[in-house]
């Protein structure tokens, strides 16, 4: 799978447990949150502590750039939003501030979805003892997720194939909204039959998980 | 929408985190009574559904960014509050990890202003809006379009004031940043209300079975019919004075200038609510949030009403073509 392609590659956090992972990124994140401007060095440390992770992880600094390039211009804006709002001294230290925090929290959350793939972020939730019920369905939402995916690229092809892409943008907009709504019809569907299919084997409504550990 | 890791205070997470960890095992024990042992397929399909109609990017006229659904009303109009809740809250957690979209430790917040309150809260006004209505199909599309533009206003609202509960960002003038906020989601909920009346006009035309009928009124549905009473209420007592202030020379141009430059009471106490509902004569900005509201609503009312037509043509049209279609 796409996603998870990128998480399973080969490095030093593969054999490190999820909760130390998820564990970490947190504090990393909290400890940005915390610190206050006047400290501004140790943002820079943690901004290389990540960086120096991410490449273990593999990640390409091309990679990053590209990632950085979508998230900082959004960034940008809701930072000097804040001189707009306010104007004592504070406004442009807040700003800064905003951006290293943000930028920090960016990077080791980039991190963890490098290193944590999905099946052992529901290992992790198992052991900090998340209700069965909720880990199921995410599993479950992880597997229809995609499926659902390539039917939207069915839609929109076939679509695609018939107004080649053109039309006012009302016309758009009420396409795009029946395109959604048969996606549901389909995925509700789909969902009934996977029901039954499950009561024919057994389901009774109660989760049970096989060993999943190592 | 989604909020980043470094905007909101870490004590502002923790609690939002708390408060939603409430809302969602409260949804999990509930669904196990609405949904029975269909809960987990369903309530995964709906998560990843709202999750794949994201993806579907809604030009916004000649601009170069784009809109999408966000679906908390959607979800909760097609299988209930709680499923709602739940699937909504399923599709920020996954965004969160997997796609690094809305911060970790501001998941909470992210629940809490989308899934407890796009789902719950839109439910509550989507429930009582349909009770005074009636079933019909036009009245189910028209109840969801407003529940859907009120759950971004709320959404947008209650992010100010975490915004204002954050330690390390004291100093804002509250009313300029509600200011700015509802403006701006005044028109994105416009845009939620419209492809989620869409999309559940189409539904309802296809296959209108899906779309469950109302219970008897419970909790949620109270404090929704509360919420819509009170909205209702500060709109009209708006629209009333609205004339009144508009008569002054410097007229609207006035109102950006102190969107801008309104950082001059800053000893108020950011309770936001009470700057929003009652000193509305005192200045301008809250003025332009009510002009805001009612243009906002006036939009809405009038989609919610093109759309409910549009159901009605559709419904008719259907029913005889209408039978098997494959999945």
């Amino acid at each position: 799978m796409v996603v998870d392609s990128r998480s399973s590659k080969q490095s030093l956090f593969q054999r490190m447990p999820g909760s130390i992972k998820l564990l970490m990124a947190l504090a990393m994140i909290l400890a940005a949150g915390l610190i206050p401007l006047e400290n501004w060095p140790a943002h820079g440390l943690l901004i290389g502590i990540i960086y120096i992770g991410l490449s273990i992880a593999g990640v390409t600094t091309g990679y990053l750039l590209r990632r950085l390039a979508l998230f900082l211009p959004l960034l940008l804006v809701f930072g000097l939003s804040a001189p707009a709002v306010r104007s004592d001294g504070a406004a442009w230290s807040w700003t800064i501030s905003l951006w290293l925090r943000c930028t920090v929290s960016f990077l080791a959350g980039l991190w963890l979805i490098h290193v944590l793939p999905f099946r052992e972020l529901l290992i992790t939730l198992r052991r900090w003892r998340c209700p069965a019920v909720l880990i199921a369905m995410l599993g479950f939402m992880y597997r229809y997720t995609f499926i659902l995916w390539d039917e939207l690229h069915r839609l929109q092809n076939a679509r695609a194939a018939r107004d080649f892409g053109s039309g006012p943008w009302w016309r758009t907009w009420s396409t795009n909204s029946q395109m959604i709504g048969l996606l549901l019809l389909r995925a509700m569907e789909r969902a009934e039959r996977t029901h039954r299919a499950m009561l024919a084997r057994g389901w009774d409504g109660s989760i049970r998980f096989l060993e999943f550990d190592e | 929408m989604h909020i980043r890791d470094g905007i909101l205070g870490p004590e502002v997470c923790l609690m939002a985190g708390v408060i939603s960890l409430g809302a969602v095992s409260y949804s999990l024990r509930r669904i196990r009574f609405d949904l029975e042992d269909r809960a987990v397929p369903l309530t995964g399909m709906l998560a990843a559904l709202i999750f794949a109609g994201q993806m579907v990017n809604f030009p916004l006229l000649g601009l170069p960014v784009s809109g999408h659904l966000l679906g908390g009303v959607l979800a909760a109009v097609t299988l209930g509050p709680w499923a709602g809740c739940l699937a909504i809250s399923m599709v920020l957690i996954v965004q969160a990890v997997l796609f690094s979209d809305g911060g970790l430790m501001s998941l909470g917040a992210n629940i809490l202003n989308m899934g407890v309150v796009g789902a719950w809260g839109g439910y509550g006004v989507y429930s009582t809006i349909r009770r005074t209505l009636g079933s019909s199909h036009a009245a189910t599309v028209a109840a969801a379009v407003i529940a859907a533009w009120l759950s971004v206003l709320a959404a947008a609202t209650l992010f100010c004031v975490e915004f204002l509960l954050s330690s390390h960002s004291s100093g804002f003038d509250p009313r300029g940043i509600l200011t700015l906020m509802v403006l701006y989601h005044a028109l994105i909920g416009v845009g939620e209300a419209l492809i989620t009346g869409g999309v559940l006009a189409y539904v309802l035309g296809r296959r209108p079975d899906l779309i469950p009928e109302l219970g008897k009124a419970g909790p949620v549905g109270r404090v929704g019919g509360f919420a819509v009473s009170g909205v209702v209420l500060a709109l009209a007592v708006a629209s009333i004075l609205a004339p009144f202030k508009s008569e002054l020379p410097d007229g609207l141009d006035a109102v950006s200038e102190q969107v801008g430059l309104s950082a001059l009471e800053v000893e108020r106490p950011p309770l936001v609510l009470e700057d929003y509902a009652i000193p509305l004569l005192a200045s301008w900005p809250q003025l332009s949030v009510s002009v805001a509201g009612i243009l906002g609503t006036l939009i809405v009312f009038a989609g919610a009403a093109v759309l409910a037509g549009m159901t009605r043509r559709t419904a008719s049209s259907i029913v005889t073509t209408d039978g098997s279609h494959g999945g």
